[in-house]
């Protein structure tokens, strides 16, 4: 006689953060509902010991370090958990890891607050998206679209997410941003 | 910081038989493949029960997705009921909870070998194709560092020279399945051993596909609304398999792929590729919407 095997709570809430995530990305600009609000909750989807990760919220420092990452400068990590909303936060964002031609996946995820639904309008084409798609994301400093647009250089870039409590949008590299 | 807060309660067995650190790089590099559709992501390939080459690939993807609300279909080549898609599915439904069942329109996820089903995908349901050679290039360049640098240059001359030389020879196009296709205009990708009949069912689709290559160790997807477009020259179009005329002896249907049986005095019979929509129209049900009418191919 076998018992169904069941996931312990850990183990849904990682599987649950993933598939949101997994959503947000090949769906660009769609919101998605994380299982509960925070930043934590896609580190501990993600991160390990084999992971780079670089924070500038003193806060999140304890989390990261107990998923096993390395906490290591901006220009190093391959996860930033930053916030976007000055101008100095995004030319320092302006140094992140592109990855290569060779290999795109070197690429860095970044995981950033805003506000989902309020502030600047922008138009989203790309894949993942049918036609075009207009979202209002705040909290993000106006200079962070142009600095996108020289970080990625398909196939190389960086790949967004942005966080308001629960919700989760994301911004594959892939996606063309245009203000307004 | 303490031990407690950094170890995990000891488990004889970990949920969906992959370890979290397995699940974890699975998760990276998933999100790195969407980000980037058609490129092929290098990944670990853990050991799972079965032999590389018979599915490892696909596992994996699989039992990363997978937990106990996800309802799972296996296809190998079309068919439900062969060993391998089986054994898999029953290895799947064991490890995880999930439910199974062999019909596409209530699957979630749906891992297939060398088919997508005749039967519309939708936004909620991710397929998950095996791959055995991820690599569009090999043919024309055996050297996998070459290739990735070709791949990084966007350097796909020797693919159109290769149909090019399938013409002169041939007369048509003689690539049967895996048909390279462009994704996304930038990276040339294999689809895996699909026919050429579907191809065109992941070209702007609604449903997202992973395909991983457990044995060659990489990953690459097809996020939903994506450009697929099979390498075609202008004054030369694509065709898929002439098989909208077939009439299936079992079940009567028409206008679906079809296998060919050989039969002893030469001639053949066909019947569905798709088993479970052959049971269906045997069983007198109604199927789901179709991607092709009258063999004719209807995004």
């Amino acid at each position: 006689m076998q018992t169904a095997p069941h996931p312990d709570a850990r183990e849904q809430r990682d599987n649950a953060s993933f598939h949101a995530l997994m959503r947000a990305l090949s769906r660009p600009g769609t919101v998605q509902k994380l299982p509960e609000p925070g930043a934590v909750l896609i580190a501990a989807a993600l991160l390990d010991r084999e992971c780079r990760a670089y924070t500038d919220d003193a806060a999140l420092e304890v989390p990261l370090r107990q998923t096993g990452a390395a906490l290591v400068p901006l220009t190093e990590a391959d996860h930033l958990f930053v916030t976007l909303g000055s101008a100095a936060a995004v030319t320092a964002l302006g140094a992140a890891e592109v990855g290569s031609f060779l290999y795109p996946d070197g690429g860095a995820t970044v995981i950033a607050p805003a506000r989902i639904g309020e502030g600047a309008q922008l138009t989203l084409t790309g894949p993942g998206i049918d036609g075009r798609l207009s979202l209002q994301l705040g909290d993000l400093h106006p200079s962070l679209w142009e600095a996108r647009r020289r970080l990625c250089r398909y196939p190389e870039g960086i790949d967004l997410f942005f966080i308001d409590g629960a919700r989760v949008i994301g911004l594959p590299r892939s996606t063309a941003v245009q203000e307004g | 910081m303490s031990l407690d807060t950094l170890t995990r309660p000891w488990k004889a067995f970990s949920y969906g038989f992959l370890d979290a650190s397995a699940k974890r790089e699975m998760r990276r590099k998933i999100l790195k493949a969407i980000a980037v559709p058609g490129c092929q992501m290098p990944y670990a390939s853990r050991e799972v029960p079965i032999a590389r080459g018979w599915g490892t690939g696909g596992l994996q993807a699989t039992l990363t997705l997978v937990n106990p609300g996800s309802v799972v279909k296996v296809i190998d080549q079309g068919a439900d009921d062969s060993v391998n898609a089986a054994s898999i599915r029953r290895f799947i439904a064991r490890v995880s909870g999930a439910a199974t069942t062999l019909d596409t329109v209530q699957a979630t996820i749906i891992q297939s070998r060398h088919r997508v089903p005749e039967e519309k995908l939708r936004a909620d349901q991710v397929l998950v194709l095996q791959v055995p050679n991820p690599e569009p290039l090999r043919p024309v360049e055996p050297n996998m560092s070459v290739a990735r640098q070709m791949h990084a240059d966007a350097d796909y001359g020797r693919m159109w020279l290769q149909l090019y030389e399938q013409i002169v020879r041939s007369g048509r196009v003689m690539q049967g399945a895996s048909y390279p296709s462009l994704v996304n205009g930038r990276h040339v990708m294999t689809p895996s051993p699909i026919p050429r009949w579907d191809v065109p069912k992941l070209n702007m689709a609604k449903h997202l596909t992973i395909l991983s290559a457990g044995r060659e160790k990489r990953l690459f997807a097809v996020p939903p609304f994506t450009r697929v477009e099979p390498l075609v020259f202008d004054d030369v179009p694509y065709r898929v398999e002439d098989h909208a005329g077939l009439t299936c002896h079992r079940s009567g249907a028409r206008g679906v792929f079809m296998n060919e049986i050989p039969q002893e005095d030469g001639t053949s019979l066909h019947e569905v590729s798709d088993s479970q929509l052959g049971v269906k129209l045997l069983n007198g049900e109604a199927p789901g919407e179709m991607w092709y009418r009258d063999g004719v191919f209807r995004p």
